[in-house]
């Protein structure tokens, strides 16, 4: 017990049941599948003792839902101006349940259709983050020398960058679009993930089957996708649950600063739609506050789940069920 | 986006395995390796930062004349006046020069050095982020060692539950809606705070003081309400993981009362992996205040480097990125530097 | 390891720990304190009556001979006297700092006659040698000449043979002498200047000038305060201070309009207006505003020496398909649903609030929304609709334009949405290029189409001459002073014919024939005049002058009637008290609520000793 960062998933946490040696006798892969199935099973039960995890999947499942279906219950003409159906900034009435926003648009459609933009930005760029995380851990934590020391150099580098400026003058560097929205989050949020990664590919490779894997001529290639990425992507899940939340909260950050993409609709933009046209001062709640709580419930769920499969994955944090 | 994913989790942002090896080795060393690696990082940044700005589309030169006739040679004696002539590297080991003397280079549109500018935020952006550093520190560590204590407990439950709400909550909106009740005032709430600044203005002496602390209360309490949950959660498990120490099981046969087990024992243990996070975190708050400065029109560093970056104001811009980098770097060493002296457990 | 030894340990840490935190407040109070601004300012008695302007823009500089933003150019009227000011009423030229000015029989040189009672704020006497140094430096010295450099630059000599008489030789002959929109600075004090290019004249207050206000402090981003002129020869204001203070957002500064923190604000959304308009302390002036808000057409980017560069769609260099362009949009619904109603719909070039100046196309001229006439004429061109129902450039691919927006401007996204859906049922694809700085595609001449505003002067001259070829740049790499490269024979005619009229109606006449000329090409659709939307407290101000008087704006007028004219309502000497009285309040709010903190955690925390023990 050192200086280890309390909750980290370190790298000698009690090795998942999955990735202890098996012997490699008959039918090697549909005995991996068998494992696989049984300690996803294992993960489920324990999973399922997590209230606020649970709690969490179910707000996700929702608003997936709410956002997958969006084209059948609200449509794509809700983001239209010249068809909007209110007048401007009406109060929320029957017709109009959340209100309407600046150009008379119902603001329950918008808060809906923007779901879409907003989570799948959320999920495209933590997808790249810990694309690039695990990567970087992984051939940092394999090759040795000096291409691991110019890796680790480098996330460390990125790690002293305040995030939040990097992305923004990403965000200005490059054009308006979601794309670049995904790119500015991407890149400034992957250092963590890389060197959580690498530590715990450290560990595995230091493990005796790694060793006899390599006896028997298996590459880098083989050692690092067969051995060490199955082994670290409990942990890579859990990370990425993790950035998500943290990556909607960044999209609406920069759509707030008006660095989104104008044209469309998303949680972050309803919202400085609103400070844009006055609305806080106007003192019409109803355009800032169901963007605003749609990003926290969601930030929210991905937080309780993230935290819920660390839990999981390393039984000592003493996360509140 | 002032937060790190690993923190929501309970984790430090870098598991820095290197501080252990402080273990053996004479302080002294420790030091120069630690602010050499500083200087190295602060280098760095001065480089990226150079060449980071060079892609921001805009010629600056066009700016500064624009909807003005202007000569080509007019235009060239602008990019001698502020160096624009030169090769790429030439600007830069110009640039690289100077900075080392202090001198960041002239802002494009307040024709002033950046370095008065930014000398001239940093106060206001210290007052605010200092202020609420000490607030969320101290709340945050009274909360979360409080939950872990009585892990599992209600309170431990309610607390963990709020800090993460809180923790999810974007900045910018949670002080859009401060404002709204407690500053315009809703319904039966008056309007008690001012609206944004940091002074009336024409106030002298102790009603200064008192009237930015009036303006200082809204962006505070923004600020604390969204930082403190990274440092309850962090000083919650810090001290779960304390609680398995032997010691304290020793403590407790000693026949210690629990109450001072935990606050003579457990809790100041656990504060030492806290308090790394804490001056961490101070560097990215001074990074992350730029919204929290924009919603509330405070005259700091936040609002100067969004408003330099849309014209581009280079020089400014570039000036800026470096201020908030270094604070980072400097945070981050400072809590190197701080660990061995405080944690009996790495020996010098 | 030993309980004892943890003990000890554990004691210092906490030492250590609120050592640590002591240190971190009295760093922040001991911040606050030499914060402290400038201690002149003693004498500030109770029921002072100060008028607080909220502001959002930063003050590039107060040195009139760099500053270009509004809002530091505001302040440059306030305090320094130019040679002309122009009428609230109709804006025609009225004496300034020049008491009358007439122009020799060739037209080439002005002679003013320079008033004998303005003295600046240091004592010393105000006379023709100031101008005549301020004219001729600005005219040798390039970093004098930054701001206002274009003023000067027909002038040929500049001299001052009287302390009354200031007399100005020009190269050419023009029409725009009473419009000198230049601050004459005290040569005394400036002369000391070393380096115009980087002196802000911001350390040293209060700054000498002559206007009806003197500068006395200033805190960027913060504020700028002002003090009456009580010996400003046309008479003194009747505030006791001007505070210009900032609000970097809009709805702060409404909010502190609604509280009484502040006096006007300007620049108010839709929303906002309708919300402030209900409170009885609060007048809303919704004024016709000087400003034209258009859509450009990007005609072919090209320099003076011919040269074309860019990329505008080559299907724009047709005059049917711009004027489909300007058929398929409605302006009507542009005023009523982006402006909410505050803007007048756009016609001419110049805004209505200029009567002199302003043009309406006659009933044959006039362009009028006709979607269906706009697909023929589209048709017509030969741009016809594919399969897909998308119109197809002369190269075969379906069209989409740019469209070059100000990121910062809601107006241009909001109206940007519109043409989306407009032009998208032309069958024309628009996709919206929003830039915090859209300077540099601009320049480049990389775009179809951008939103394109200027606010107009009482003289329109320079409106006018950003449209003619002198103002094209001269090679692509260099800069112009053009707004979006129209170059156009016949609108150059006219412009050299107005800028040597010097009979007003003629020029006038002239002016409205380019007007005229310039609705024909199709290159600018004006699409709306957006009303100077403002509002004060009333129980702040009693009465306020606007510009034009009958109907006009208060924030950034052509002159500064508005504060100098500014009366304080009788009930305002409280106003500061119950600024104080806000202070008071929120303290006491903030100490309970920290009590009530500190006690819930005190009980908490013997709730968790007793059940402990």
């Amino acid at each position: 017990m050192t200086t280890k960062d309390p909750d980290e998933p370190a790298a000698s946490r009690p090795v998942p049941a999955a990735s202890r040696p098996v012997p490699a006798e008959a039918g090697p892969r549909a005995l991996a599948r068998r494992r696989r199935r049984a300690s996803a099973a294992r993960f489920w039960a324990r999973y399922r003792t997590h209230r606020s995890g649970l709690f969490g999947l179910g707000a996700l499942a929702l608003f997936a839902l709410v956002a997958l279906t969006a084209p059948l219950t609200v449509g794509s003409g809700v983001q239209s101006v010249t068809d909007a159906p209110g007048r401007p900034m009406e109060s929320p009435s029957a017709e109009f349940p959340l209100g309407t926003d600046q150009f008379g648009r119902s603001l329950l459609g918008l808060v809906v259709w923007g779901a879409r933009v907003s989570l799948l930005v959320g999920l495209l760029a933590a997808v790249l983050s810990v694309a690039i995380g695990t990567l970087i851990g992984i051939t940092a934590g394999h090759f040795r020398g000096w291409f691991a020391t110019l890796m680790m150099r480098i996330t460390d580098w990125f790690l002293v960058m305040p995030t939040l400026v990097l992305a923004i003058v990403l965000a200005t560097v490059l054009s308006r679009s979601l794309g670049t929205v995904v790119l500015a989050i991407g890149v400034t949020t992957w250092p963590t993930t890389a060197r959580l990664v690498r530590a715990q590919t450290l560990a595995v490779e230091a493990r005796p089957y790694i060793e006899r894997a390599r006896a028997l001529g298996g590459g880098h290639w083989h050692v690092m996708s067969r051995h060490v990425l199955p082994n670290v992507m409990p942990l890579v899940l859990a990370q990425t649950t993790l950035i998500i939340s943290s990556a909607i909260l960044a999209e609406a950050t920069l759509a707030f600063l008006g660095l989104g993409d104008p044209t469309v609709v998303s949680w972050g933009g309803l919202l400085q739609d609103a400070r844009e046209a006055g609305a806080v001062s106007a003192g019409k709640w109803w355009y800032l506050v169901p963007p605003g709580l749609a990003i926290a419930v969601v930030a929210l769920a991905f937080t309780l789940c993230g935290r819920a499969v660390e839990s999981v994955l390393n039984p000592r944090l003493g996360v509140a069920r | 986006m002032t937060r790190d994913p690993a923190v929501a989790a309970g984790a430090a942002p870098p598991p820095d395995d290197r501080r252990a090896r402080v273990r053996g080795t004479a302080y002294p060393r420790y030091v120069a390796g630690k602010l050499g690696g500083a200087a190295v990082s602060l280098l760095a940044v001065l480089v990226t930062s150079f060449f980071l700005f060079r892609l921001i589309p805009g010629d600056p030169v066009k700016f500064m004349t624009g909807g003005r006739q202007v000569s080509a040679e007019q235009l060239a004696a602008y990019r001698r006046e502020f160096g624009l002539d030169l090769p790429l590297w030439e600007q830069f080991t110009d640039y690289c020069g100077k900075a080392l003397t202090g001198d960041l280079g002239t802002s494009y549109q307040f024709r002033a050095p950046v370095v008065d500018r930014i000398g001239e935020a940093l106060p206001n952006t210290l007052l605010l982020t200092g202020t609420s550093f000490v607030l969320y520190t101290v709340i945050g560590v009274v909360l979360g060692t409080r939950a872990a204590w009585r892990h599992g407990g209600p309170g431990d439950r309610f607390h963990t539950g709020l800090a993460l709400v809180l923790y999810s909550i974007p900045s910018f909106w949670l002080g859009l809606l401060l404002i709204i009740v407690f500053s315009v005032g809703a319904g039966p709430v008056p309007g008690l705070f001012p609206t944004g600044g940091m002074e009336s203005g024409g106030e002298e002496g102790f009603a200064y003081v008192l009237d930015v602390a009036h303006h200082l209360v809204l962006p505070v309490v923004t600020l604390v309400a969204v930082e403190y949950g990274q440092t309850l959660l962090v000083a919650r498990s810090a001290l779960l993981d304390e609680m398995g120490g032997d010691y304290l099981t020793t403590a407790r046969a000693k026949g210690l009362r629990d109450v001072l087990v935990r606050r003579r024992h457990a809790v100041p243990n656990a504060l030492l992996p806290t308090m790394t996070l804490v001056f961490i975190n101070l560097g990215r708050t001074v990074a992350g205040v730029i919204l929290v400065e924009t919603v509330f029109s405070w005259p700091g560093l936040g609002g100067l480097f969004y408003q330099a970056l849309s014209v581009p104001d280079l020089p400014l811009v570039q000036g800026l990125f470096f201020a908030f980098a270094a604070a980072v770097i400097v945070m981050n060493t400072l809590a190197d530097l701080l660990h061995p002296l405080l944690d009996p457990r790495v020996g010098r | 390891m030993d309980a004892q030894d943890q003990y000890g340990t554990g004691g210092a840490v906490r030492r250590l720990f609120l050592v640590a935190g002591a240190a971190a407040l009295t760093l922040t109070v001991g911040l606050v304190t030499p914060l402290n601004p400038a201690p002149q300012r003693a004498e500030a008695e109770n029921g002072k009556r100060v008028l607080t302007v909220a502001v959002a823009q930063s003050v590039d500089s107060l040195s009139p001979f760099l500053a270009a933003r509004l809002v530091s150019t505001s302040i440059h009227r306030l305090t320094y006297e130019y040679l002309t000011n122009y009428d609230p009423k109709d804006n025609h030229a009225v004496p300034g700092l020049a008491t009358a000015w007439k122009p020799s029989a060739d037209k080439l040189t002005w002679t003013y006659t320079i008033r004998d009672d303005s003295t600046w704020s240091d004592g010393k006497r105000v006379t023709a040698e100031d101008a005549a140094w301020t004219f001729t430096t600005m005219m040798t010295d390039e970093g004098a000449a930054t701001a206002n450099g274009s003023f000067v630059a027909n002038f040929e000599k500049v001299t001052a043979p009287s302390p009354t008489k200031l007399v100005i030789e020009l190269k050419k002959p023009q029409a725009t002498m009473a419009a000198l929109d230049v601050p004459i600075v005290p040569k005394h004090v400036w002369e000391k200047v070393g380096d115009f290019s980087k002196f802000n004249n911001d350390k040293k207050f209060p700054v000498v000038g002559n206007g009806p206000f003197v500068l006395t402090d200033y805190k960027t981003d913060s504020y700028v305060r002002l003090k009456p002129n009580k010996s400003f020869w046309r008479g003194a204001p009747k505030f006791d201070e001007l505070v210009f203070k900032y609000y970097k957002d809009g709805d702060a500064a409404v909010a502190a309009l609604q509280k009484g923190e502040v006096s006007f604000v300007s620049g108010l959304t839709p929303a906002q207006a309708a919300a402030l308009k209900s409170r009885q302390d609060v007048r809303v002036n919704d004024a016709p505003g000087r400003r034209f808000y258009a859509l450009a057409t990007n005609p072919g980017a090209r320099a003076k020496n011919g040269e074309r560069f860019g990329d505008g769609h080559e299907s724009l260099l047709h005059q049917k398909v711009r004027r489909a362009l300007f058929m398929a949009v409605d302006r009507r619904t542009v005023v009523d649903k982006v402006f909410q109603g505050h803007a007048v719909e756009g016609e001419g070039y110049i805004p209505p609030r200029f009567p002199e100046y302003s043009w309406k196309p006659g009933q044959d001229q006039r362009i009028t929304y006709d979607p269906a006439g706009a697909a023929r004429l589209l048709d017509e061109a030969g741009y016809r609709k594919n399969g897909d129902g998308r119109r197809v450039g002369k190269d075969g691919k379906p069209i989409t334009y740019r469209v070059l927006c100000h990121a910062t401007d809601p107006q241009d996204k909001a109206v940007g949405q519109y043409l989306k859906e407009w032009f998208g049922d032309l069958g024309i694809g628009v996709s919206l290029d929003c830039r915090d700085n859209v300077s540099d595609p601009w320049l480049a001449g990389e775009y179809d189409l951008a939103f394109d505003g200027w606010s107009v002067n009482p003289d329109p001259d320079f409106v006018l001459s950003i449209h003619t070829c002198g103002a094209l740049p001269a090679t692509p790499e260099d800069t112009g002073a053009t707004d979006n490269f129209i170059c156009d024979k016949k609108y150059d005619a006219l412009y050299e014919r107005q800028l040597a009229e010097y009979d007003a109606t003629r020029r006038a006449d002239i002016v409205k024939r380019m007007e005229s000329r310039l609705y024909d090409t199709g290159y600018m659709n004006v699409m709306a005049y957006p009303n100077a939307v403002e509002a004060y407290r009333t129980d702040q101000i009693a009465s306020i002058t606007t510009m034009p008087e009958a109907a006009g704006n208060i924030y950034g007028q052509d002159g500064y009637w508005s504060w100098w004219s500014a009366t304080p309502a009788a009930s305002d000497g409280s106003s500061g008290g119950s600024a104080q009285t806000g202070v008071i309040i929120g303290i006491v709010a903030g100490v309970v609520v920290l009590a009530g903190l500190g006690v819930f955690f005190a009980v908490r925390r013997r709730a968790t000793t007793e059940d402990r023990e």
